[in-house]
């Protein structure tokens, strides 16, 4: 697909592959395969032993079987903008992309429903139903790149999900590639509450350790009526996280809830979509309200005033389309941005009740000044998703380690506050050590022991999840050891 | 046995009742644990002593499921009660799983909040046992089920072994999501001893807006939903209503829709006036506000029959409850399918189907005959949408004649693996669930 018609030239396991999927979709040259050694996670790499672009659900099939046969280990593959590095290589798996699966098979807007390819991007599909006034609802800042299939694999929340929920909530069916290579339906027609345990909720989220997705059914969304969007600025990042709970506890579930600090709002003041946000704010609120028109003008109002009793330096809401766009750009980029104003950063992801915004950001605040690195806060305020950005340069030596080390206190904090470890990214790779500060044992193996029913040979995305083994039973199950991450 | 449990529970807390029940799913004994650590120990015996256990919450559901008249203990959660943990400002609860659904609602008022559902018998389910059974009522359609508020479970293994699942946070991906394995898989894999949840603000202002169609006229019906999914309109149910049971709950004949609204006062308003200006000809509308509006939801959920009430059963007139699953759209058919079939079956079917979340649920009653051919021809009905049928309640003797799961899936090795995964000496309730799990 990617160069002129070459044949395949390799050992048996290139030349069966390449018989599946024809020859132009395979890749196995060192300087092909470099490209897929990481995704959206950078600081681990490893190297596949091929990549294989699939056309069709039997075709994932064939190559799953094939490959299963062969006991070699494989992954799935999205976009590759996961950022716990879901579909990182140890090294010597082969990657199996849905890129080449991103068809819109069907929409039914009587019954809510549309079914998509696994490689069908997130975007397209609200664009693809916005001219009838329907929409997709989770809303990942990634989403111009990243596929459903992703989406479904990581459990992919977003902005939008505070009210209308996360990927989960939205998934109805789901065609999965077992790793013996069988093809099951789960949920069938979208249809609700099928009898047995609930596969479509376990699956949706395993980060790739159970089957390959290669046809999902989401539910559509008709377009609220109205919307408006507020912009609040304080002077101390303790009033704006009260008035996170404070509007909550008034009985408002905005549509999103965003919020930044100080360092955040450096960042995106600095990079390609400025806002023009004063430079000496300690926090800011980025709120949207949606529903029947009537409604939201009382609810803007009670969260102004929320606003205003948590002392606000000043809140705005925007006088148009337009205003609005800038300021979801503003805050939809705000990862990147950190790029304007640090070599590299590094995205953490934890979750804690919202009710304990002030005392976390506080601790993080702490971890900060330990560590010697900025921490930047750019977050899901309202499901009191925090994503700390540790802002580090890689060329000095030492710092990747602390922005590792930085990375996991943060995440310890959120635990210690009764959170989590991961709101939407997933654990991945990097996060495996972390699963400890939340789980025992015996809960990892529960889940360990459910991936088994699915995955018993653990070929499909191995080494992912859990952490290294820490009781004999697990050391069997864990392929080839010497597959540790390399940092670089 | 007993002898043995009363070393962990007090023997109060332990009913020798050899007590028959026309719904089965009974125990040797019954015993009522009121901690975690007695339900672990409790397990710990039983499986350790290849004793059979089933669970209930206050069993509402008992004639849900089970070709099992009998096991050898009865685990109640109805002594396992009470609030853990609440804080208003995280919008979350964390209860213990006998609680039931009024007293989790009567503890939540006050602070402006409450459950995101809303279950047959709220004065008797227990949030262990709706989340087991995945029970759902008519404001699913905006509420979401038992799969989208629960956010953290603690369960007891067959085994004894306490294992959390999930957190007490709104967004979690750490890990697998566990809860989903123990919602609706009817108390199979292990005893829930605690639930967290979310929560969603009390709405405002409620409304509920009847709007009747002749028999005649069935086609207006489909017509007028489309018309109103495909609006501005944010009903939080869309229930139809066969005429029989349109004529019970409100005197209304003729098939209705249930349009329930809810939130600020001002956009409640704003959408009845939206059904006004779009009322199909020949219908009838009827507005009912606030505690009349509550009053027809209380009635609504107390027509699922109540084992708890019903200690004989007469099978010249038996009642058994259905459950349907389709796509959103095809409910309207199959409300009325249901309902024709029923005249001409003799048996009298009370329905109700959610357009916008496709759950339909029918409760038949007549003799054993009837009934039963009613459940199949039902069945067919379903199936040939694409859909399922399960029966939701039928006594103890008719179970052994309807499959009432229905046929298993084609994937339902995974779910055997699961089972065995966590209950491999089938410790908890064998032979509930679907396939004989
Ligand atoms: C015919 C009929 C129809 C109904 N229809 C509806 C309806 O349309 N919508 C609706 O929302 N509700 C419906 N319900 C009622 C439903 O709300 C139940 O009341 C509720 O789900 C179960 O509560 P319970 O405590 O009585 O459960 P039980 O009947 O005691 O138990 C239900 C199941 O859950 C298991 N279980 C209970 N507690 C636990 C626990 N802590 N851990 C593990 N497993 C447990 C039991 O073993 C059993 O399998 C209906 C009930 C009946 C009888
Ligand atoms: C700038 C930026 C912003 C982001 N913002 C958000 C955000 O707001 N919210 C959020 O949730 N995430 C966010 N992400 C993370 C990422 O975009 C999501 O995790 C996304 O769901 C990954 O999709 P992908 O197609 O890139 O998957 P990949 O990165 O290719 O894969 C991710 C995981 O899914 C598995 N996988 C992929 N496809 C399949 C399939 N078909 N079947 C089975 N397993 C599969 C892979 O094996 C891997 O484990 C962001 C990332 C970036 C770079």
């Amino acid at each position: 697909m990617f160069r002129k018609k070459r044949k395949v030239q390799g050992d048996e396991t290139i030349l069966s592959l390449a018989r599946i999927v024809g020859d132009d979709y395979i890749l196995y040259r060192k300087e092909d395969l470099i490209a897929y050694e990481c995704d959206g996670l950078t600081l681990y790499k490893g190297m596949p032993k091929a990549v294989v672009f699939p056309k069709t659900t039997e075709e994932v099939s064939q190559i799953v079987n094939y490959l299963s046969n062969c006991n070699i280990p494989f992954i799935a593959r999205g976009a590759g903008t996961g950022l716990s590095g879901g579909a990182i290589p140890f090294g010597g798996e082969v990657i199996i992309s849905l890129v080449r699966m991103k068809k819109l098979l069907r929409i039914d807007y009587e019954n809510r429903q549309a079914v998509i390819q696994p490689g069908f991007v997130n975007l397209k599909l609200t664009n693809s139903i916005a001219h009838k006034g329907y929409y997709y609802a989770p809303d990942p800042s990634s989403q111009y790149a990243c596929t459903i299939g992703g989406n479904v694999a990581e459990n992919a929340g977003g902005a939008h999900c505070l009210k209308y929920g996360v990927t989960t909530n939205h998934v109805l069916g789901l065609e999965v590639v077992l790793p013996n290579g069988d093809i099951v339906e789960i949920g069938e027609e979208g249809i609700a509450d099928r009898p047995g345990y609930d596969l479509l909720g376990l699956l949706t989220g395993s980060e790739g350790t159970m089957g390959i997705v290669t046809k999902i059914t989401v539910r559509i969304l008709k377009n609220p009526e109205g919307k408006k969007t507020v912009l609040a600025y304080f002077d101390r990042i303790e009033d704006a996280s009260y008035a996170v709970s404070d509007i909550i506890s008034v009985g408002i579930v905005p549509a999103a809830l965003e919020m930044m600090d100080k360092t955040a709002i450096e960042g995106v003041e600095a990079a390609n979509f400025p806002v023009g946000h004063p430079k000496d704010l300690a926090a800011l609120l980025l709120i949207e309200v949606d529903g029947i028109t009537v409604g939201i003008e009382d609810e803007i109002n009670e969260i102004v005033e929320v606003c205003r009793r948590r002392n606000v330096r000043e809140v705005k809401v925007a006088k148009d389309e337009a205003e609005r766009a800038k300021w979801w750009a503003n805050r939809k980029t705000g990862f990147g941005a950190m790029g304007a104003i640090s070599p590299d950063y590094l995205v953490q992801d934890g979750v804690i009740p919202r009710t304990k915004l002030p005392e976390v950001l506080a601790k993080i605040n702490d971890i900060s000044k330990k560590s010697g690195l900025r921490i930047a806060n750019i977050f899901h305020a309202g499901d009191g998703n925090l994503h700390p950005l540790i802002l580090f340069d890689a060329k000095k030596e030492g710092e990747t380690e602390r922005a590792l080390a930085a990375g996991s206190e943060c995440l310890r904090a959120c635990a210690e506050s009764g959170g989590s470890i991961t709101g939407e990214h997933g654990v991945g790779i990097e996060k495996k050590e972390e699963m400890r500060f939340i789980f025992t044992d015996d809960e990892i193996e529960a889940q360990t022991n459910i991936r088994s029913v699915f995955n018993p040979h653990n070929l499909l995305n191995p080494g992912k999840i859990f952490p290294s083994p820490s009781r004999c039973a697990e050391i069997k199950q864990e392929i080839i050891t010497n597959r540790e991450p390399v940092i670089n | 046995m007993v002898t043995e449990l009363e070393k962990i529970v007090d023997e109060k807390r332990i009913v020798k009742s050899g007590d028959e029940d026309p719904f089965g799913n009974l125990g040797k004994c019954t015993v009522y644990p009121q901690t975690e650590e007695e339900i672990s120990a409790i397990l710990t015996y039983a499986s350790k002593n290849g004793r059979k256990v089933f669970v209930e919450g206050s069993g509402t559901k008992k004639g849900f499921g089970g070709l099992l008249e009998k096991a050898d203990i009865l685990l109640s959660l109805s002594h396992c009660k009470g609030v853990v943990e609440y804080s208003a400002g995280d919008l979350t609860i964390t209860v213990r799983p006998g609680t039931t659904i009024k007293e989790i609602g009567e503890y939540l008022a006050p602070f402006g909040q409450c459950l995101s559902v809303d279950p047959a018998w709220p004065e008797f389910a227990t949030i262990g046992g709706v989340i087991a059974a995945n029970s759902s009522g008519p404001k699913r359609l905006k509420y979401g089920s038992a799969r989208d508020f629960v956010i953290g479970l603690r369960v007891v293994y067959p085994d004894g072994k306490v294992i959390r699942t999930g957190g007490k946070v709104v967004k979690n991906v750490a890990g697998y999501d566990m809860n989903k394995l123990f919602v609706g898989s009817m108390g199979t894999l292990g005893v829930i001893s605690e639930v967290t949840v979310k929560l969603r603000p009390l709405p405002k202002y409620e409304s509920l807006v009847l709007l009747s169609f002749s028999e005649k006229n069935l086609h207006e019906i489909r017509s007028f939903v489309i018309q109103l999914l495909d609006s501005m309109m944010e009903p939080v149910s869309l229930e139809l209503v066969n005429p029989t049971l349109s004529n019970q709950l409100t005197g209304l004949e003729g098939y209705t829709l249930f349009i329930g609204l809810e939130g600020i006062e001002k956009s409640v308003l704003y959408q009845e006036m939206w059904i006004k200006e779009h009322q199909p000809k020949e219908t009838e509308l009827i507005i009912l506000q606030q505690h009349e509006a509550k009053k027809i939801w209380s009635t609504f959920a107390k027509l699922a029959p109540n084992p708890l009430r019903i200690k004989e059963i007469d099978e010249s007139n038996l009642e058994i409850g259905i459950k349907i699953g389709s796509k959103n759209i095809d409910v309207i058919e199959l409300v009325e399918a249901c309902h024709l079939m029923s005249l001409n079956k003799h048996v009298d079917v009370r329905v109700h189907g959610g357009i916008g979340h496709g759950i339909t649920k029918a409760y038949v009653k007549g003799n054993t005959e009837a009934v039963l051919s009613y459940v199949r021809d039902i069945r067919s009905a379903g199936c040939n949408k694409g859909g399922y049928a399960i029966v939701e309640h039928a006594p103890y003797i008719l179970r052994k004649h309807v499959n009432v799961w229905g046929d298993p899936p084609s994937y339902f090795s995974l779910l055997e693996g699961i089972k065995k995964a966590i209950d491999p000496n089938n410790v908890l309730n064998t032979q509930r669930f679907v396939g004989g799990l």
